[in-house]
C-alpha cells in the first residue's frame, strides 16, 4: 500500500480543517475542557489523531512526517489541539511501545479517541529535577501492589481516568534500579487530586494524594523495578513532540502579533525594535529545529543535542512573548484592553505562560549540566 | 547537503594542515594583511568558487561561500576573504585577480546608524566626488569598487582626483584606509538596479558565518582549556559554574551555526528584499551571539584571557570588529522590524 504523499495529506487536512470552521472555545475552565474533549473525538472520528500510531494500536499507521503536517495545519487554522495531549504525545508511546498486548488493545483505543484522558504522575514535592529519588511506595499486598505517596505538577489529574505513576517498589537498592512505572485507574479509592492554580489564572496541573490505593499487578507497565528505562522514554517522547509544536505555535503568535500592529501603525520605533528582536529569535529556532526534525524522522532517538534545543527553544519563547508583552505598556493590566491593536488579556497571558519553559520538562539548569557533560565532555565533578 | 559538507571539510583539511598557530599570529601581528596567504587561497580557486563560469570561475552560489567563511572565521583566517572571495562573484566586470590583490568595497552603507561619521559620496555624471572614512585593505586594493546610491562604479585607485590614507586599525585582521574622491572619473558604472542591496545582503550574511565561526573557535578552545586547567586540586570543568557558562555557550555557537545553515539554504534564488531580510536575520544574531561567545571564553580563561597569549582574546577583538560591519543587532533588528511592520506581507 502506498503512503498518501505529505503535500496531498496537507491539502486535505487543510480543506478538512476550513470545512469545520473555528470552534468556539468557553473561558470557564470546565466547560472549556468538556469543549476540547468533544474536539479530540471530533478528530479522532475523522482520522487524525494518532497519525503516526499503528493501525493495530488504532492509529493510522502513516508517518512522524504526516504527524507534524497535521499539527502545523490544526496551529495555522488558530484550532486548538487535542486535549489528551499527554497521553497523545507524553505516555502512549511508551504503552504502545513497552505494554502487553492486553494493555495497548485496552487502552491505547480509548486514549486515542479521548474517552480516557491521561496524567502523568512523576514528579514529586521532593523529587522534582532528581526525580529518580522519588518517595511514593508501591507495596505487595497479594496479587496487587498497595500505593501511597504524593505527586505534584500533574497536569490534568482532576479530570484524568488514568494516570501513569512512577512507584519505587524496591527502596533497598540504587534509587533508579527501584522504580516501577503502574497504569493506574484514578477512580481507585484512595486518591484525591488537588488543583492548583496557576500565576496564569489557569488551572491545569494538581497535587495528587495517594492513600494505600490498590493497583493490580496486570497493570505494571514493563516488569517491577524496571521503571526508570522506560519514563526515560517516556520523557524521550515528550521532548520531541513538545518541542516541534511549540515551534509552529509560537511562528503563528509571532504572526498573528504582526499582523495586529501592522493594522494599528502605532508605537513605531519601540514596536520596530521589538517585532525584529522576537523575529530573529523565531529564525532561530525554526533553524535549530530543523535538526529536531531530521533526527525524528530518522528515528534517531534521544540524543544531548535535545537538551540544546530545550535551551533554545525556552530562551526563544521567552524572548518572543516578553518583547510582545513590553509592547502592552500600562495597560497590560487591562486584559479587555487593545494596546497598539494588541489584546493584551492573551499576550500577557502568554507571556506568564512562557516562565514555566525554563522550568517544566527538565529545567535549564539541568538542561546545562547534561550539554556540559555529555555533549562537551566536560568531565564529571 | 553533501558536497557542502564536503566543501567545509575540504577547506578545514587544507588550513588544519597548513594554517598553523605560528602562521596565524604572524597574520594576526601583521593586521591580516600578507600577499603570500592570498596567492595561495587565490591558487587553491577559492576566491573563484561563486564566480560565474563565463567569467572564469567556477560557478557555484554565493551561498556556498558561507560553509567557506565559517572555517574562517574558526581558524580565525583573516584579511581581504569578504573582497577577494565575494566581490568578483557579484560584479560584472571583475574577476578574481591571480595573484590575491583584493577588491576594496568603498560603501558609505556598512552602517546605518553611524553613516553620518563615515562620510559621504556624490556620483555627477561619472564624476565620483566625497570621502569614505573606513574602508576595508583600501590601501592594498587593485580596484576600488564603489557603493553610490543605487549606483556600483568601478574606479582605479590611481585614477587622477583618487587620494587613499592609510589609518591605524584595532581589528587585528583587517588594514583600514580612507578613500577621498575629487572629480574622480569613473572607470564603469554598472546598470543593475538590485546589485548594491545584494552585494550588501551577501556581506553581511557572509560576516554572520565568519561570526558562526570565531563563536565556534572560541568555544573549542574554551572546552579544550577548562577540561586541563586545575585549581581546588581538579580540572575547572568539573564546577557546575563552569560548565552552565559552557553549556551556555555551546547552544549559541550551535543555535548561531544552524541559523546560518538555514539562511544559506534558504538565500538562494529569493527576491532582494527575501534576502535582505533573511541575512539582516542573520547577522543581528551573529553580531550579539559571537561577542557574548567570545566573552564568555574569555571568562573561563581566566587572565590568561586577558592575554594575547592566549587565542580567544584574538576572536574576541576579531568578533568585536565584526560585530557592526554591515549592521550590529541594534541596527538590524530596527530594520527587521520596519520590514515586517511597514512593507511587503509578513512570513
Amino acid at each position: 500500500m502506498t503512503v498518501e504523499s505529505l503535500e496531498e495529506f496537507r491539502a486535505r487536512a487543510r480543506s478538512w480543517l476550513a470545512d469545520v470552521g473555528p470552534l468556539e472555545v468557553p473561558a470557564d475552565p470546565d466547560a472549556r475542557f468538556d469543549v476540547l474533549r468533544r474536539w479530540q473525538r471530533t478528530l479522532f472520528d475523522a482520522g487524525w489523531v494518532g497519525l503516526a500510531w499503528s493501525r493495530e494500536a488504532g492509529g493510522s499507521g502513516l508517518t512522524h512526517a504526516h504527524q507534524l503536517v497535521f499539527v502545523e495545519e490544526l496551529v495555522r487554522a488558530r484550532a486548538p489541539q487535542p486535549v489528551g495531549l499527554i497521553g497523545l504525545e507524553v505516555v502512549g508511546p511508551s504503552i504502545d511501545r513497552y505494554g502487553t498486548d492486553e494493555q495497548r488493545r485496552e487502552l491505547l483505543p480509548r486514549l486515542l479517541s479521548g474517552d480516557d484522558i491521561w496524567c502523568q504522575g512523576f514528579s514529586e514535592p521532593d523529587a522534582g529535577s532528581d526525580l529518580a529519588s522519588l518517595r511514593t511506595r508501591a507495596v505487595a499486598d497479594g496479587a496487587d501492589l498497595l500505593v501511597t505517596g504524593q505527586k505534584i505538577w500533574t497536569s490534568w489529574a482532576h479530570k484524568a481516568q488514568w494516570c501513569a505513576l512512577l512507584v519505587r517498589t524496591d527502596p533497598s537498592v540504587r534509587k533508579q534500579a527501584g522504580i516501577s512505572y503502574l497504569l493506574v485507574d484514578m477512580a481507585s479509592p484512595g486518591i484525591t487530586a488537588r488543583p492548583i492554580r496557576q500565576m496564569t489564572g489557569d488551572q491545569e496541573f494538581c497535587e495528587v494524594f495517594l492513600d494505600e490505593v490498590r493497583v493490580p499487578r496486570r497493570n505494571l507497565l514493563g516488569a517491577e523495578n524496571e521503571g526508570w528505562a522506560i519514563a526515560t522514554h517516556t520523557l524521550g517522547s515528550e521532548r520531541g513532540a513538545a518541542t516541534l509544536r511549540r515551534r509552529v505555535e509560537l511562528e503563528v503568535a509571532l504572526e498573528d502579533a504582526v499582523d495586529a500592529l501592522r493594522s494599528r501603525g502605532t508605537l513605531g520605533h519601540r514596536a520596530r525594535a521589538a517585532v525584529g528582536r522576537a523575529h530573529v529569535a523565531m529564525r532561530v529556532l525554526d533553524a535549530q529545529t530543523r535538526r529536531t526534525t531530521e533526527r525524528l524522522l530518522a528515528d534517531a532517538g534521544p540524543t544531548p543535542v535535545d537538551s540544546v534545543d530545550k535551551l533554545v527553544l525556552n530562551e526563544v519563547e521567552q524572548t518572543v512573548f516578553a518583547e510582545i508583552a513590553a509592547l502592552l505598556g500600562p495597560l497590560r493590566a487591562v486584559p479587555g484592553s487593545r494596546p497598539a491593536g494588541l489584546g493584551s488579556g492573551r499576550w500577557a497571558h502568554e507571556h506568564l505562560y512562557s516562565r514555566a519553559a525554563s522550568i517544566y520538562g527538565g529545567s535549564s539548569q539541568i538542561q546545562r549540566t547534561i550539554v556540559a557533560e555529555r555533549l562537551l565532555g566536560l568531565p564529571r565533578g | 547537503m553533501a558536497e557542502h559538507d564536503d566543501l567545509a571539510s575540504a577547506v578545514d583539511d587544507y588550513l588544519t594542515r597548513t594554517y598553523d598557530g605560528d602562521r596565524r599570529r604572524k597574520l594576526l601581528d601583521a593586521g591580516g594583511w600578507d600577499t603570500r596567504l592570498s596567492a595561495e587561497l587565490a591558487d587553491l580557486g577559492w576566491y573563484s568558487l561563486a564566480v560565474p563560469e563565463e567569467r572564469g570561475g567556477i560557478g557555484a552560489s554565493p551561498a556556498d561561500l558561507g560553509r567557506v567563511f565559517m572555517e574562517y572565521g574558526r581558524h580565525l583566517v583573516v584579511g581581504p576573504q569578504l573582497e577577494n572571495s565575494l566581490l568578483p562573484a557579484l560584479v560584472e566586470g571583475l574577476t578574481p585577480d591571480p595573484a590575491g590583490i583584493p577588491a576594496a568595497l568603498v560603501d558609505p552603507g556598512v552602517t546605518h546608524d553611524w553613516v553620518d561619521d563615515l562620510g559621504t559620496l556624490a556620483l555627477t555624471g561619472r564624476e565620483l566626488d566625497g570621502t569614505v572614512d573606513a574602508v576595508r585593505f583600501a590601501v592594498q586594493a587593485g580596484v576600488l569598487v564603489v557603493l553610490v546610491g543605487g549606483t556600483v562604479c568601478l574606479v582605479d585607485p590611481d585614477a587622477p582626483g583618487v587620494r587613499i590614507e592609510a589609518l591605524d586599525s584595532a581589528d587585528p585582521g583587517t588594514a583600514f584606509g580612507r578613500v577621498c574622491f575629487d572629480g574622480t572619473v569613473v572607470r564603469r558604472v554598472l546598470a543593475d538596479g538590485g546589485l548594491v542591496d545584494r552585494i550588501r545582503a551577501w556581506a553581511r550574511l557572509l560576516l554572520a558565518c565568519e561570526l558562526s565561526g570565531v563563536a565556534r573557535g572560541a568555544l573549542d578552545r574554551t572546552v579544550e582549556y577548562v577540561a586541563q586547567r586545575e585549581q581546588f586540586g581538579r580540572p575547572i570543568g568539573t564546577f557546575q559554574a563552569v560548565k552552565h557558562l559552557a553549556a551556555d555557550m555551546s547552544a549559541r555557537s550551535t543555535s548561531l551555526n544552524n541559523l546560518c545553515l538555514a539562511a544559506l539554504a534558504d538565500a538562494d534564488g529569493v527576491s532582494d528584499a527575501d534576502l535582505d531580510l533573511i541575512s539582516a536575520t542573520a547577522k543581528a544574531h551573529a553580531a550579539d551571539a559571537a561577542v557574548q561567545v567570545c566573552e564568555d571564553a574569555i571568562q573561563l580563561h581566566g587572565g590568561m584571557g586577558f592575554t594575547t597569549e592566549a587565542d580567544v582574546s584574538w576572536y574576541y577583538r576579531r568578533a568585536l570588529a565584526l560585530r557592526g560591519w554591515y549592521g550590529d543587532a541594534t541596527e538590524l533588528q530596527h530594520r527587521i522590524g520596519t520590514a515586517l511592520l511597514t512593507t511587503g506581507s509578513p512570513r
